[in-house]
């Protein structure tokens, strides 16, 4: 926009008209001044003059005044005329006019007459008596002649105002012209040139020549400066405007055609724009542009969504915050959305939407799962801590049964997982025929269920109840087993706990439940039992022997015996089997029956195993140094096979000792056999080629099956004590043992008669062949200091026995 | 004898000036009637300011060309010396019209003159006054 230039608007224009104002100013006051002082001194000299002029007439004009002589004065008065710039003269006697004379003058205006008049300068003098100067005698007057003296100042004047006005044209000429050249030219060509000025394309103004250090030359070079940063700034806005650009494009593809819904909202939820997945995940109806809200839809809680807004616009910065809202269609359907809401600092929120119903759906169906049983629907043990939780004692009493489906694993094992499935499908759709709306069944383990039997209290009553879900349980199953039709049959102990009477909480109530269905199965199964606290003391007590039995074995309160084991045919002792003592300090005498299956259970058995394995060597490495030639039997559970007592190991133990592996023999039982018959195998074959005998435990108490004796490397078995106990009254046990020892004989193994109480069992046994006994009647276990004097015994005794014929 | 001289010095000092110091008067014709002039009726009459008696009568001054008594009369009278007296009157003569006193040769003749017209008045030593004239004013040096 180009303002239009008058000439007055220049600098010369504006400088000249300063120049000649400033001049004109000085100048009139100058003149004035001067021709003030130019008029003063003029009149300053009329009056001087005519005061010489009176001098020199002052004496005539006395004595004419004195003689009052008018021809003498008129003389004197015309000749003061003659002078040029009188005007006019009177000579004066008293009040009598004796001379006087005036001048003719030319008009003058008549203000300049007054004023002349009044400024005119005259000269008077008082005239003196010539002879007495005391006496005035007259005056003379001499007026000047303006018209002279004002000639004489117009003369004056009219020079110094053609001095003055030539001066100022001076000056106004050489302000003009030093403005000219050195300011305005120089300006006009740099704004000349500004106007077309392409300072995009790097042109730039050039400094005047001559101007290199002056305002002008500077000022050219701050604009070259500043329109090199203009542009630098133009080009930095230009691109930074077209990145914009390119992402606004960018962004604005990405907003309208994103798959979750975008907006952007003021705290009541007023939008300022969102795309279209918005209005469709929403279902935001149609509105006026500019007035639809976020909350003019469906939401199930619309006011927790604004307070969701809100608390993120509160918070500032970086508050994200997101939740999911149920939306609700007009249709009865329904939508889980996730909203994620971001302040942008203008009071507004920015925030994104997906559709997460899919998700909620998974997310409620995975909660389910976690509490429910996916087979038969039924709570899982979960499901059913949740549904006891927060119990008070004040609440309805019921009772908790738990059961357990006696040979379920047998089945299970046999037909398959699948027809197991089948069959606890079948359990529990029995289970739910008998249960009430009240009632709640749950699957807390593979075949254990847990049924809440609500309201029951009464002990009777409950029994009466739970016995008869026991019987329906316990009726033969139809089913499809392997293509044809099976009658499967499984019975189930239950244990009962009552609410509150049994336990307060559904631990309590779970543990007491448990208690009362393992007494159950211990019982034999196929019966329910209620919760005894005696059970709980049972188990406390078992506990306690636990902790005991740690501290034992920690402490070796644990102590060796060994029975003899004496060779029938030699009449001399062969060996001893060693075996466990433990003398309780409170409750003295524990039996290893007790003891041992708890070590057993709580994995003790390895470190015992271990420790008596090697403190039998120990001593039977002394006595055999004592030059008693005999060996010791060890025991060996089930549970140490393979890992808690690898051969090498043994190997380890008796290399140590410098024993020779025929003085240690291990002793299993058929659970040995039975367990794992490959590990067990390889056990025992490892340990028989390294030279150590194997006894086979307790024989004709199991299965007692033969194909062991076969398969297994065995040196020795070892008839269990019952049978040798009724030999002499049980014809049956005799035939018995008379077979084991004819089979043994024939396969090459050894016999140990066990439990040999008195002599006639040994006459039996002696009759029947048997090579080894071992029992009372020959010692009982013994410890290691009282053995040697044992063994003297036995050989006395023995000998005195005499030998088998 | 000495003392005689210095006596006969003194005196002789004395009396030469004493002639000329004599006292000068204005004197009139007694029937004038003027009894007595003022040094400024003298002034004026003789110096031409106008020339008239108190009495009314025309004055008529008389001046002696005997220029040693007339400069002493014009020294007495207004203490000028006689070339300004003379300048004085020169120039009334040449540009106006007041005449200067009347000169006669002596004081005889100007005693005759004032015995013989009554307006006239004229200056005299003391002694030459005589009985024919009336002393009006005394000029004291």
């Amino acid at each position: 926009m180009e303002k239009r230039t008058r000439w007055w608007h220049g600098i010369l224009a504006r400088s000249l008209m300063a120049v000649v104002g400033i001049a004109l100013l000085m100048g009139g006051m100058s003149s004035l001044l001067v021709s003030r002082m130019v008029g003063e001194q003029v009149h300053d000299q009329a009056v001087i003059k005519l005061g010489e002029l009176l001098d020199t007439v002052e004496n005539t004009a006395s004595i004419a005044c004195f003689v009052a002589d008018e021809q003498l004065a008129r003389e004197l008065v015309q000749g003061l005329l003659r002078n040029s710039e009188v005007l006019r003269v009177s000579l004066r006697t008293g009040e009598h006019e004796l001379a006087h004379a005036e001048r003719k003058v030319g008009k003058v205006g008549p203000g300049r007459t007054a004023l002349r008049t009044l400024l005119t300068p005259s000269v008077h003098r008082v005239l003196h008596s010539p002879f007495n100067a005391d006496e005035v005698i007259g005056e003379i007057r001499i007026d000047a002649d303006w018209a002279v003296i004002d000639a004489r100042m117009d003369s004056y004047s009219r020079f110094i105002g053609l001095l003055f006005a030539g001066l100022l044209a001076l000056v106004i000429a050489a302000a003009a012209a030093m403005m000219l050249f050195l300011v305005i030219r120089p300006v006009k060509a740099a704004s000349d040139r500004l106007h077309r000025l392409d300072p995009a394309s790097g042109e730039r103004l050039v400094v005047p020549e001559g101007h290199e250090r002056t305002e002008i030359g500077r000022l050219v070079e701050d604009i070259n400066a500043l329109s090199g940063r203009l542009v630098e700034t133009l080009d930095q806005e230009r691109a930074l405007r077209r990145q914009k650009e390119i992402d606004q494009r960018k962004y604005q593809d990405l907003f309208d055609n994103a798959g979750s819904g975008i907006f952007v909202a003021d705290r009541d939820g007023l939008l300022e724009s969102f795309n279209r997945a918005l209005v469709e995940l929403i279902w935001l109806p149609h509105r006026e542009e500019g007035t639809r809200r976020l909350t003019d839809t469906g939401w199930q809680a619309p006011e927790q969504l604004l307070a969701l807004l809100r608390a993120s616009l509160d918070a500032g910065g970086d508050g994200q915050l997101e939740d999911d809202f149920l939306l609700l269609g007009r249709r009865g359907d329904e939508r889980w959305l996730h909203v994620a809401v971001v302040p942008l600092g203008d009071g507004s929120v920015q925030g994104t939407v997906t559709d997460v119903t899919q998700r909620k759906r998974e997310e409620l169906s995975a909660r389910r799962l976690a509490v429910t049983d996916s087979l038969t629907g039924f709570a899982n043990r979960v499901g059913l801590h949740r549904s006891l939780a927060d119990l008070d004692p004040a609440d309805a009493p019921f009772a908790l049964v738990m059961l357990d489906l006696d040979g379920f694993k047998q089945i299970n094992d046999a037909f398959g997982f699948p027809v197991g499935d089948r069959l606890l499908l079948a359990v529990a759709a029995r289970l739910r025929g008998m249960l009430g709306d009240m009632d709640q069944p749950a699957r807390i383990g593979g075949d254990e269920f847990a049924l809440v039997l609500a309201g029951e209290h009464d002990r009777e009553m409950t029994g009466a109840r739970v016995e008869r879900i026991a019987e329906q349980l316990a009726l033969p199953y139809e089913m499809q087993v392997a293509d044809a039709q099976s009658s499967l049959v499984v019975s189930a102990s239950l244990g009962v706990a009552l609410f509150p009477r049994d336990g307060v909480d559904v631990q309590q109530l779970l543990r007491a439940a448990e208690l009362a269905l393992n007494s159950a199965r211990q019982a034999g199964g196929r019966s329910y039992r209620f919760f005894d606290p005696a059970l709980q003391a049972a188990v406390e007590h078992r506990r306690r022997l636990e902790d005991d039995l740690r501290a034992a074995v920690a402490s070796r309160e644990l102590k060796l015996a060994f029975q003899p084991i004496v060779d029938l045919r030699e009449r001399r002792l062969a060996g001893a089997e060693v075996l466990l003592r433990w003398l309780h300090p409170q409750r003295g005498h524990v039996s290893p029956e007790v003891f041992i299956p708890l070590a057993e259970e709580i994995g003790l058995i390895g470190a015992i195993g271990l420790a008596v394995l090697d403190e039998a060597c120990r001593q039977v490495a002394l006595w055999r140094g004592a030059g008693l030639d005999i060996y010791v039997s060890v025991n060996v559970s089930v549970r140490q096979i393979p890992d808690d007592l690898p051969p090498v190991v043994v190997m380890d133990i008796l290399r140590r000792y410098k024993l020779p592996p025929e003085a240690i023999a291990i002793e299993i039982t058929e659970g040995v056999l039975m367990s794992n018959v490959g590990v067990a195998q390889a056990w025992i074959e490892s340990l028989r080629a390294a030279g150590l005998r194997i006894y086979l435990d307790d024989f004709g108490t199991g299965y007692s099956s033969l194909s062991y004796l076969k398969r297994f490397p065995l040196d020795t078995v070892k008839i269990d004590k019952s049978f040798i106990r009724d030999l002499h009254v049980n014809s049956s046990d005799r035939t018995l043992v008379e077979a084991i020892i004819t089979m043994a004989a024939s396969l090459g193994l050894n016999v140990v008669a066990e439990g040999v109480e008195d002599a006639q069992q040994l006459a039996l046994l002696d009759e029947m062949g048997c090579g080894f006994g071992q029992g009372y009647h020959f010692s009982r276990p013994v410890a290691a200091t009282d053995f040697l004097e044992t063994v003297q015994r036995i050989d006395t005794e023995l000998l005195q026995a005499g030998k088998r014929p | 004898m000495r003392r005689l001289f210095i006596t006969v010095c003194f005196w002789s000092l004395a009396a030469l000036p004493m002639p000329v110091l004599a006292d000068l008067v204005v004197v009139a014709n007694p029937q004038s009637g003027i009894a007595h002039l003022s040094l400024d009726d003298v002034v004026n009459i003789y110096l031409g300011r106008y020339r008239r008696l108190p009495s009314g009568a025309t004055a008529e001054p008389i001046d002696i060309s005997d220029n040693e008594m007339r400069a002493r009369f014009y020294r007495g009278l207004v203490r000028k010396s006689l070339p300004e007296i003379n300048a004085y009157w020169a120039r009334l003569v040449f540009a106006g019209k007041t005449r200067p006193p009347l000169v006669v040769e002596s004081p005889e003749a100007a005693l005759r003159r004032v015995v013989a017209e009554p307006g006239s008045i004229a200056y005299l030593e003391r002694s030459q006054a005589g009985r024919q004239a009336k002393i009006v004013f005394e000029l004291n040096d």
